[in-house]
C-alpha cells in the first residue's frame, strides 16, 4: 500500500518538520518545482507527501485520509472528537511549543485558580445579567476543561479567530482561552494565566491515523522508529 | 399533520392531558439557540443541532420543550396560573438511541401554592405513566434542592462555600470533591503577588481604598470598569476569598453534611427522619422542612401512592434554575428514566419575564416508554 504523509506547507513548522525527516533518513523532496504542494521521500517509492495547512492536517489524519501528519497537538485535540481513539501521537517532535491556557485580566486579584473562576462564573448571571463570556477558538478544549475537569458549566463561548488577547479589554469577552508560547502577548494585554489554568502543553507531533491496514505493516513501524531516532 | 412515527399511545396520552385540564401548545421546531446555551451552559452545544439564519442568528432544532413553552408564555403575555401540555419531537445528539425522538409533558406556570403544585406534577406524571404501563410498579426518586440549601446554610459554612456546594448539587462527583476539600483543606487559596503587596500597603483591609485602587488599575491598563466585573465586584469577592481561605470546617459539621447526603428513605418516612436528623444535629431548617412536609401531605391528598416514592437527599439537577423539587420515574425492571421533572422558579425571570412566575413541570421520554411497553409484552 502507498503510505501518505501530510506535512505543514509553510513557515517554521515546515522547515523544522523537513529537518527532522531528513535526520531520520526520510529526505522530503518536492515533486515538480519548489513551491509544489506534493512531495515524496527520497528512496521510498511507496510514500507520498502532501503539504497542507496545520489545521487541515489534523482533520485529514483524523478522518484517515492520510496515514501520517505533522501538526500541533492542540489542533488535533481541538479538531477531532475522541482524538486518542482515532489517532496515535507517534512522536513528540520538540518544536512548535505552545500552551493552551485560561487567562483572566490581571486586575482580577481574587481569581488565581479554576476554583476561583468557578465561583465567579456561578454568580455572574445574578450580578451582570449575562453569563461569563470566554473568547476562544478552542471550543472543544475549553468545554472539556471547564465542564469535564472543573465542573464549570455556566459560561458562554464567544468565537474569536484572531487577536483573542484583546477581547477582555475591548469588552467583547471577560476572559480568554488561547495559545501562548512566551506569554508576552498576554502580559502586554494585562492578562494572567491561572495557576492551574494550563489546558494543554502542546508541541508539534507526528500523528498516525489508527487504521487496521497499518497492523503488521513494517513500513509504518520503520517511519515511526526513524523519526523517533532523529529526535 | 398526522405523523406516522408517533408512538401508538400518543392519542391516549393527549386525552389524559386533556382530562388533567391542561392547555395543549405547540412550539416551532426551529428555535433560537441562545436561550438553551444560556440556561444549560456551553456543554449543551455538543448535544444539540445548530445552524445559522441568513442574518447570522444561531438557531437550533428544539432540544426540549420547557424553554420554548416558557418563552411562548412570556411572548404571548398569557396570565397565570396556566398549565400547558405538549407532545412533539425533540432533537439531541445521544450516544444511544435515535437523535430525534418524542417527548411530552406538562409545565405548570404561576401556581403560588408550591406544595400542591409540586404534588400535582408528580401525581400527574405517575398517573400518565401508570396508564401506559398497567400493572407495572413505578419507582419515583425525589430530591429537594431547597432542603439541601437549608442544611448547608445551617451548618454554618461561609457564603463562598455555600455557593460552591449549591452549584455542585446534583453532580455527585463534584460534590464529593468539594466535601473532600472541606475535610482536608490542602491549600489556603492561591493569592497573587499583587494581593500581598496590597496587604503590606494596608489597602486590602480598607474596602474604599481597595475599590479606588482597582478602578485606577483598570483605567491604567485599558479595562473598562463597567463592561465586565466592576472594581467593587472584585473587592467583594477578594474579601470572600480571604474568608474562604481562613475558614476551617469542623469535623462535626462535615459529618452532619455527609449523614444528610446519605439519606435514601421511603417518602412516607422522610419527614420524621429529617426532623429527627435536624433535632439531633441542632440544625435550624424548619422553613425548608415545613414545605417538604406540606408536599408529602399534598401527595397523599392527591392520591399518589407514597410507597412508590423514595426521597434521596443527594438527588438533584446541576442546573442553576432548579430551585426545589426534583424527581425521576422509572418502571421496575426497566433501568431507563421514563419521566423527569422539577421546580424551576428562577427560569421565567431568567428568560425575561417581568414578574416572578413560580413553575414546576415534567417531561416524558416517549421512546423509552414505548420500549418499556414492548418489554412487558405488548400494549397495555
Amino acid at each position: 500500500m502507498t503510505i501518505t504523509i501530510a506535512l505543514p506547507s509553510k513557515g517554521r513548522m515546515k522547515d523544522d518538520a523537513s529537518a527532522i525527516f531528513e535526520r531520520a533518513g526520510l529526505k522530503i523532496v518536492a515533486v515538480g518545482n519548489d513551491r509544489s504542494y506534493r512531495g515524496r521521500v527520497e528512496g521510498w517509492d511507496d510514500v507520498e507527501v502532501a503539504f497542507l495547512s496545520a489545521s487541515e492536517i489534523s482533520r485529514e489524519v483524523g478522518s484517515g485520509a492520510f496515514d501520517f501528519g505533522v501538526t500541533g497537538e492542540d489542533l488535533v485535540r481541538e479538531g477531532i472528537a475522541d482524538a486518542d481513539a482515532r489517532v496515535e501521537f507517534a512522536a513528540r517532535l520538540g518544536f512548535g511549543h505552545a500552551d493552551v491556557v485560561v487567562a483572566v485580566p490581571e486586575v482580577w486579584y481574587d481569581v488565581d485558580t479554576m476554583a476561583d473562576l468557578g465561583d465567579v462564573a456561578a454568580d455572574f448571571r445574578a450580578r451582570h445579567g449575562r453569563r461569563l463570556a470566554i473568547a476562544t477558538k478552542y471550543w472543544r478544549l475549553t468545554q472539556q476543561f471547564f465542564s469535564g475537569s472543573h465542573g464549570i458549566q455556566l459560561y458562554r463561548i464567544v468565537e474569536s479567530l484572531g487577536a483573542t488577547e484583546g477581547a477582555p479589554a475591548s469588552g467583547s469577552a471577560d476572559i480568554i482561552v488561547d495559545i501562548t508560547s512566551t506569554g508576552s502577548t498576554l502580559k502586554a494585554n494585562h492578562l494572567k494565566i491561572l495557576s492551574d489554568g494550563v489546558i494543554l502543553r502542546s508541541e508539534a507531533c507526528l500523528v498516525r491515523a489508527r487504521k487496521a491496514a497499518h497492523e503488521g505493516n513494517p513500513a509504518i513501524d520503520r517511519i515511526i522508529s526513524s523519526v523517533r531516532s532523529a529526535l | 399533520m398526522p405523523l406516522i412515527n408517533l408512538p401508538a399511545f400518543a392519542g391516549d396520552l393527549l386525552a389524559d392531558f386533556e382530562r388533567l385540564k391542561t392547555l395543549r401548545v405547540d412550539t416551532p421546531v426551529i428555535q433560537p439557540a441562545e436561550p438553551f446555551l444560556d440556561m444549560a451552559g456551553e456543554d449543551l452545544r455538543r448535544r444539540i443541532f445548530m445552524t445559522e439564519s441568513e442574518t447570522g442568528e444561531s438557531l437550533c432544532l428544539r432540544p426540549e420543550f420547557t424553554i420554548p413553552v416558557c418563552l411562548r408564555h412570556i411572548e404571548t403575555a398569557t396570565g397565570t396560573p396556566q398549565r400547558y401540555a405538549y407532545l412533539g419531537e425533540v432533537f439531541r445528539q445521544r450516544r444511544e438511541g435515535s437523535s430525534e425522538f418524542y417527548q411530552a409533558g406538562i409545565e405548570d406556570l404561576g401556581d403560588t401554592d408550591t406544595a400542591s403544585a409540586d404534588a400535582r406534577a408528580i401525581g400527574d406524571a405517575m398517573l400518565v405513566l401508570a396508564n401506559r404501563l398497567r400493572g407495572r410498579r413505578l419507582k419515583v426518586t425525589l430530591g429537594d434542592q431547597s432542603v439541601f440549601e437549608a442544611v448547608i446554610a445551617a451548618c454554618g459554612l461561609p457564603g463562598g462555600w455555600q455557593k460552591r456546594l449549591i452549584h455542585a448539587f446534583g453532580d455527585p462527583k463534584q460534590l464529593q470533591k468539594l466535601l473532600g476539600e472541606l475535610a482536608d483543606p490542602k491549600s489556603p487559596g492561591v493569592f497573587g503577588p499583587e494581593v500581598e503587596r496590597l496587604a503590606i500597603m494596608g489597602i486590602l483591609d480598607d474596602e474604599q481604598r481597595l475599590v479606588a485602587h482597582l478602578a485606577e488599575t483598570m483605567e491604567a491598563t485599558g479595562y473598562s470598569t463597567n463592561a465586565s466585573r466592576s472594581p467593587r465586584d472584585i473587592a467583594r469577592r477578594l474579601k470572600e476569598k480571604m474568608e474562604l481561605a481562613t475558614t476551617r470546617l469542623d469535623k462535626a459539621a462535615l459529618a452532619v453534611m455527609r449523614e444528610f447526603l446519605a439519606f435514601d428513605v421511603p417518602l412516607a418516612e422522610a419527614p420524621a427522619a429529617l426532623h429527627a436528623f435536624a433535632r439531633k444535629s441542632k440544625l435550624k431548617i424548619d422553613g425548608a422542612l415545613s414545605l417538604f412536609d406540606a408536599r408529602v401531605a399534598a401527595l397523599a391528598k392527591a392520591g399518589a401512592d407514597p410507597s412508590l416514592i423514595r426521597y434521596r437527599a443527594a438527588f438533584g439537577r446541576p442546573l442553576d434554575y432548579y430551585t426545589g423539587l426534583v424527581f425521576e420515574i422509572e418502571a421496575e425492571g426497566a433501568p431507563a428514566v421514563l419521566a423527569g421533572g422539577g421546580r424551576f422558579d428562577r427560569l421565567l425571570t431568567l428568560l425575561g419575564a417581568r414578574e416572578h412566575i413560580p413553575a414546576v413541570g415534567f417531561s416524558l421520554w416517549l421512546d423509552r416508554i414505548e420500549r418499556a411497553i414492548a418489554a412487558a409484552g405488548g400494549a397495555e
